[in-house]
């Protein structure tokens, strides 16, 4: 039984990564730079060179490519990586105090702690050489990774991705995320690297599978096709709903000047059945919904131009729990974990997706809690009567609406400051409705009907 | 009361309308006041929205390596200015 693998296990000749960005004592041509297995095993000695002999390194490395050689680093060094859920001075800061012998590093984007030591990668000299020597062993059960999830009230909670786990996850992904395992994929995300999303998919099939990585991040639409248009092909886009809306949606493209696109992966909120066949046909392309959760890393997908359906993927056991819930297992997994949402299982492999229990809420593919977002509002010393609650919503990222009776003297903007101050920017009610009062039963409940329709009243008026 | 030039009144009822701002008045803006962050607390979902309600409306693509689209966003006055120009 194997116990270590190799640190890179892909194709010795398909490029690993291809630069759009120049680096220290690297300029990149306008046609981009394409980066060797050898070339980047070069560059991950010489950052794992220069790290403390500590046990966490906060990576927030912004640079998708700077990202993987310094996690990649941080692993020969037999350390872990943090992969923080925001990159808020003081998430650093309060994951320092929990995981001791922890150190930032960085390439210079990212706001950094001044009470936690940090290292900025983007100052070391990044010219092109080859590794020579063997290629270092990882142990199957070292702690490779720990991402985080924010929940709607910031309070980051782990998920240990062991170097096992990455390896397996990884497989399975290419196997139902990949069109086929003969070409090399140029994955361009508009996602980061530290996200599980952007992570299986922009980080990790390109040093697991026949993928090549791509350092930028475009957000807006005109980025995202200039890039593409210089991108060498086969070409995959990975991005959320969001995105692809905005780009589907850009004038840039009414001139039928589309730059091919082979492969479309979208995640971290529903997408909208006619948005993905309008892009199918805007590109040509086909695209796949993938589902899935932090805990776990991508479960199913499906082709949503064509189906509502989603396939599981194997490797993976659904299990039926009491009261509906599902409860996900596998081989590199190290513990079980119940799904938030309702699955309905058409067959042993497929199912649909029908709500999740009404207390979890999803965001701009953050998670949280309508309860803690509830707690916080109860928090504000100028709430009388409140509710916050999620209506259902006709809008690309839906929001969360405030209804509340405020004391004397408590004006409406100081409330959205309390929000602000206690709750990711996604879970920032809005709008905020000031009333005189809440239409509460008798016995003081709130019906949900009755909410809708006064929130209703409200919004026309 | 309010400073709005005709312009930045439209472009403030685009934003309204676009990102749910449905508890403000489009006059309620202010031309100076900061849209990210403090202020008006848009964030990056929100600059977004507004690049394809902007690119949809007028014409105008915008993109984040330019000069001057961080500083396009900063208020109300700033990003119409930024529209004007670049229609």
């Amino acid at each position: 039984m194997t116990l270590a693998t190799p640190l890179l296990q892909r194709p010795a000749e398909a490029p690993l990564a291809w630069l759009s960005l120049g680096l220290n004592g690297l300029p990149v041509p306008s046609n981009g730079q394409h980066i060797s297995n050898s070339q980047f095993l070069s560059h991950v000695w010489r950052v794992a060179k220069t790290l403390p002999s500590e046990n966490y390194a906060i990576n927030v490395c912004d640079n998708r490519y700077l990202f993987l050689v310094a996690a990649w680093a941080v692993i020969v060094r037999k350390q872990t990586n943090l992969l923080p859920p925001n990159t808020n001075a003081s998430t650093q800061e309060s994951l320092s105090k929990l995981y001791q012998g922890s150190y930032i590093i960085h390439d210079g984007a990212a706001e950094c702690s001044d009470s936690v030591d940090a290292i900025n990668i983007a100052q070391l000299d990044w010219s092109l050489s080859d590794h020579i020597g063997e290629l270092p062993q990882v142990e199957l059960n070292h702690a490779a990774i720990i991402s985080f999830t924010s929940g709607s009230t910031g309070e980051p909670k782990p998920n240990v991705k062991s170097w096992r786990t990455l390896q397996e996850s990884s497989r399975i992904n290419a196997r139902y995320m990949l069109p086929n395992d003969s070409d090399v994929f140029y994955h361009l995300a508009t996602v980061p690297g530290q996200h599980m999303w952007g992570l299986e998919t922009s980080v990790l099939l390109p040093v697991f599978a026949n993928a090549c990585l791509v350092d930028a991040r475009p957000m807006y639409p005109h980025d995202i096709l200039s890039l593409l248009t210089v991108l060498p092909e086969p070409r995959a886009l990975i991005g959320t709903p969001l995105h692809l809306r905005a780009l589907s949606g850009t004038q840039k493209l009414t001139q039928g000047s589309a730059p091919s696109l082979s492969n479309v992966l979208c995640a971290t909120a529903p997408l909208d059945q006619a948005l993905a066949r309008e892009f199918e046909s805007r590109f040509s392309t086909s695209l796949r919904e993938v589902y899935g959760c932090s805990e776990v890393g991508s479960m199913s997908v499906r082709r949503t131009a064509q189906t509502d359906v989603w396939t599981k993927f194997s490797g993976l056991n659904f299990g039926q729990e009491d009261g509906g819930k599902t409860r996900v297992t596998a081989d590199h997994l190290p513990a079980s974990i119940l799904l938030e949402d309702s699955l309905n299982m058409v067959n042993e492999d497929q199912f649909k997706l029908s709500g999740r229990a009404s207390d979890q809420i999803k965001i701009a593919g953050k998670r949280g809690s309508l309860f803690e977002v509830n707690s916080v509002l109860m928090k504000f010393e100028g709430v009388q009567d409140g509710v916050v609650f999620f209506p259902p919503q006709d809008r690309p990222v839906p929001r969360l609406v405030a209804l509340v009776c405020l004391r004397d003297g408590f004006s409406k903007d100081a409330l959205r400051e309390h929000f602000r101050k206690y709750l990711d920017s996604a879970f920032v009610p809005r709008p905020i409705y000031v009333v005189d009062a809440l239409p509460r039963e008798e016995n003081g409940k709130l019906n949900k009907a009755k909410l809708q329709s006064f929130y209703k009243s409200l919004s026309v008026g | 009361m309010s400073n709005q030039t005709p312009a930045e009144a439209a472009l403030a009822e685009l934003l309204v309308e676009v990102l749910n701002l449905e508890d403000i008045e489009p006059e309620e803006i202010k031309p100076e006041e900061l849209l990210f962050g403090e202020g008006l607390g848009l964030d990056s979902i929100d600059a977004l929205e507004i690049a394809l309600a902007i690119a949809q409306e007028h014409g105008v693509e915008i993109k984040a390596e330019d000069e001057g689209t961080k500083e396009a966003f900063a208020t109300l006055r700033s990003l119409n200015a930024f529209v004007e120009q670049h229609k």
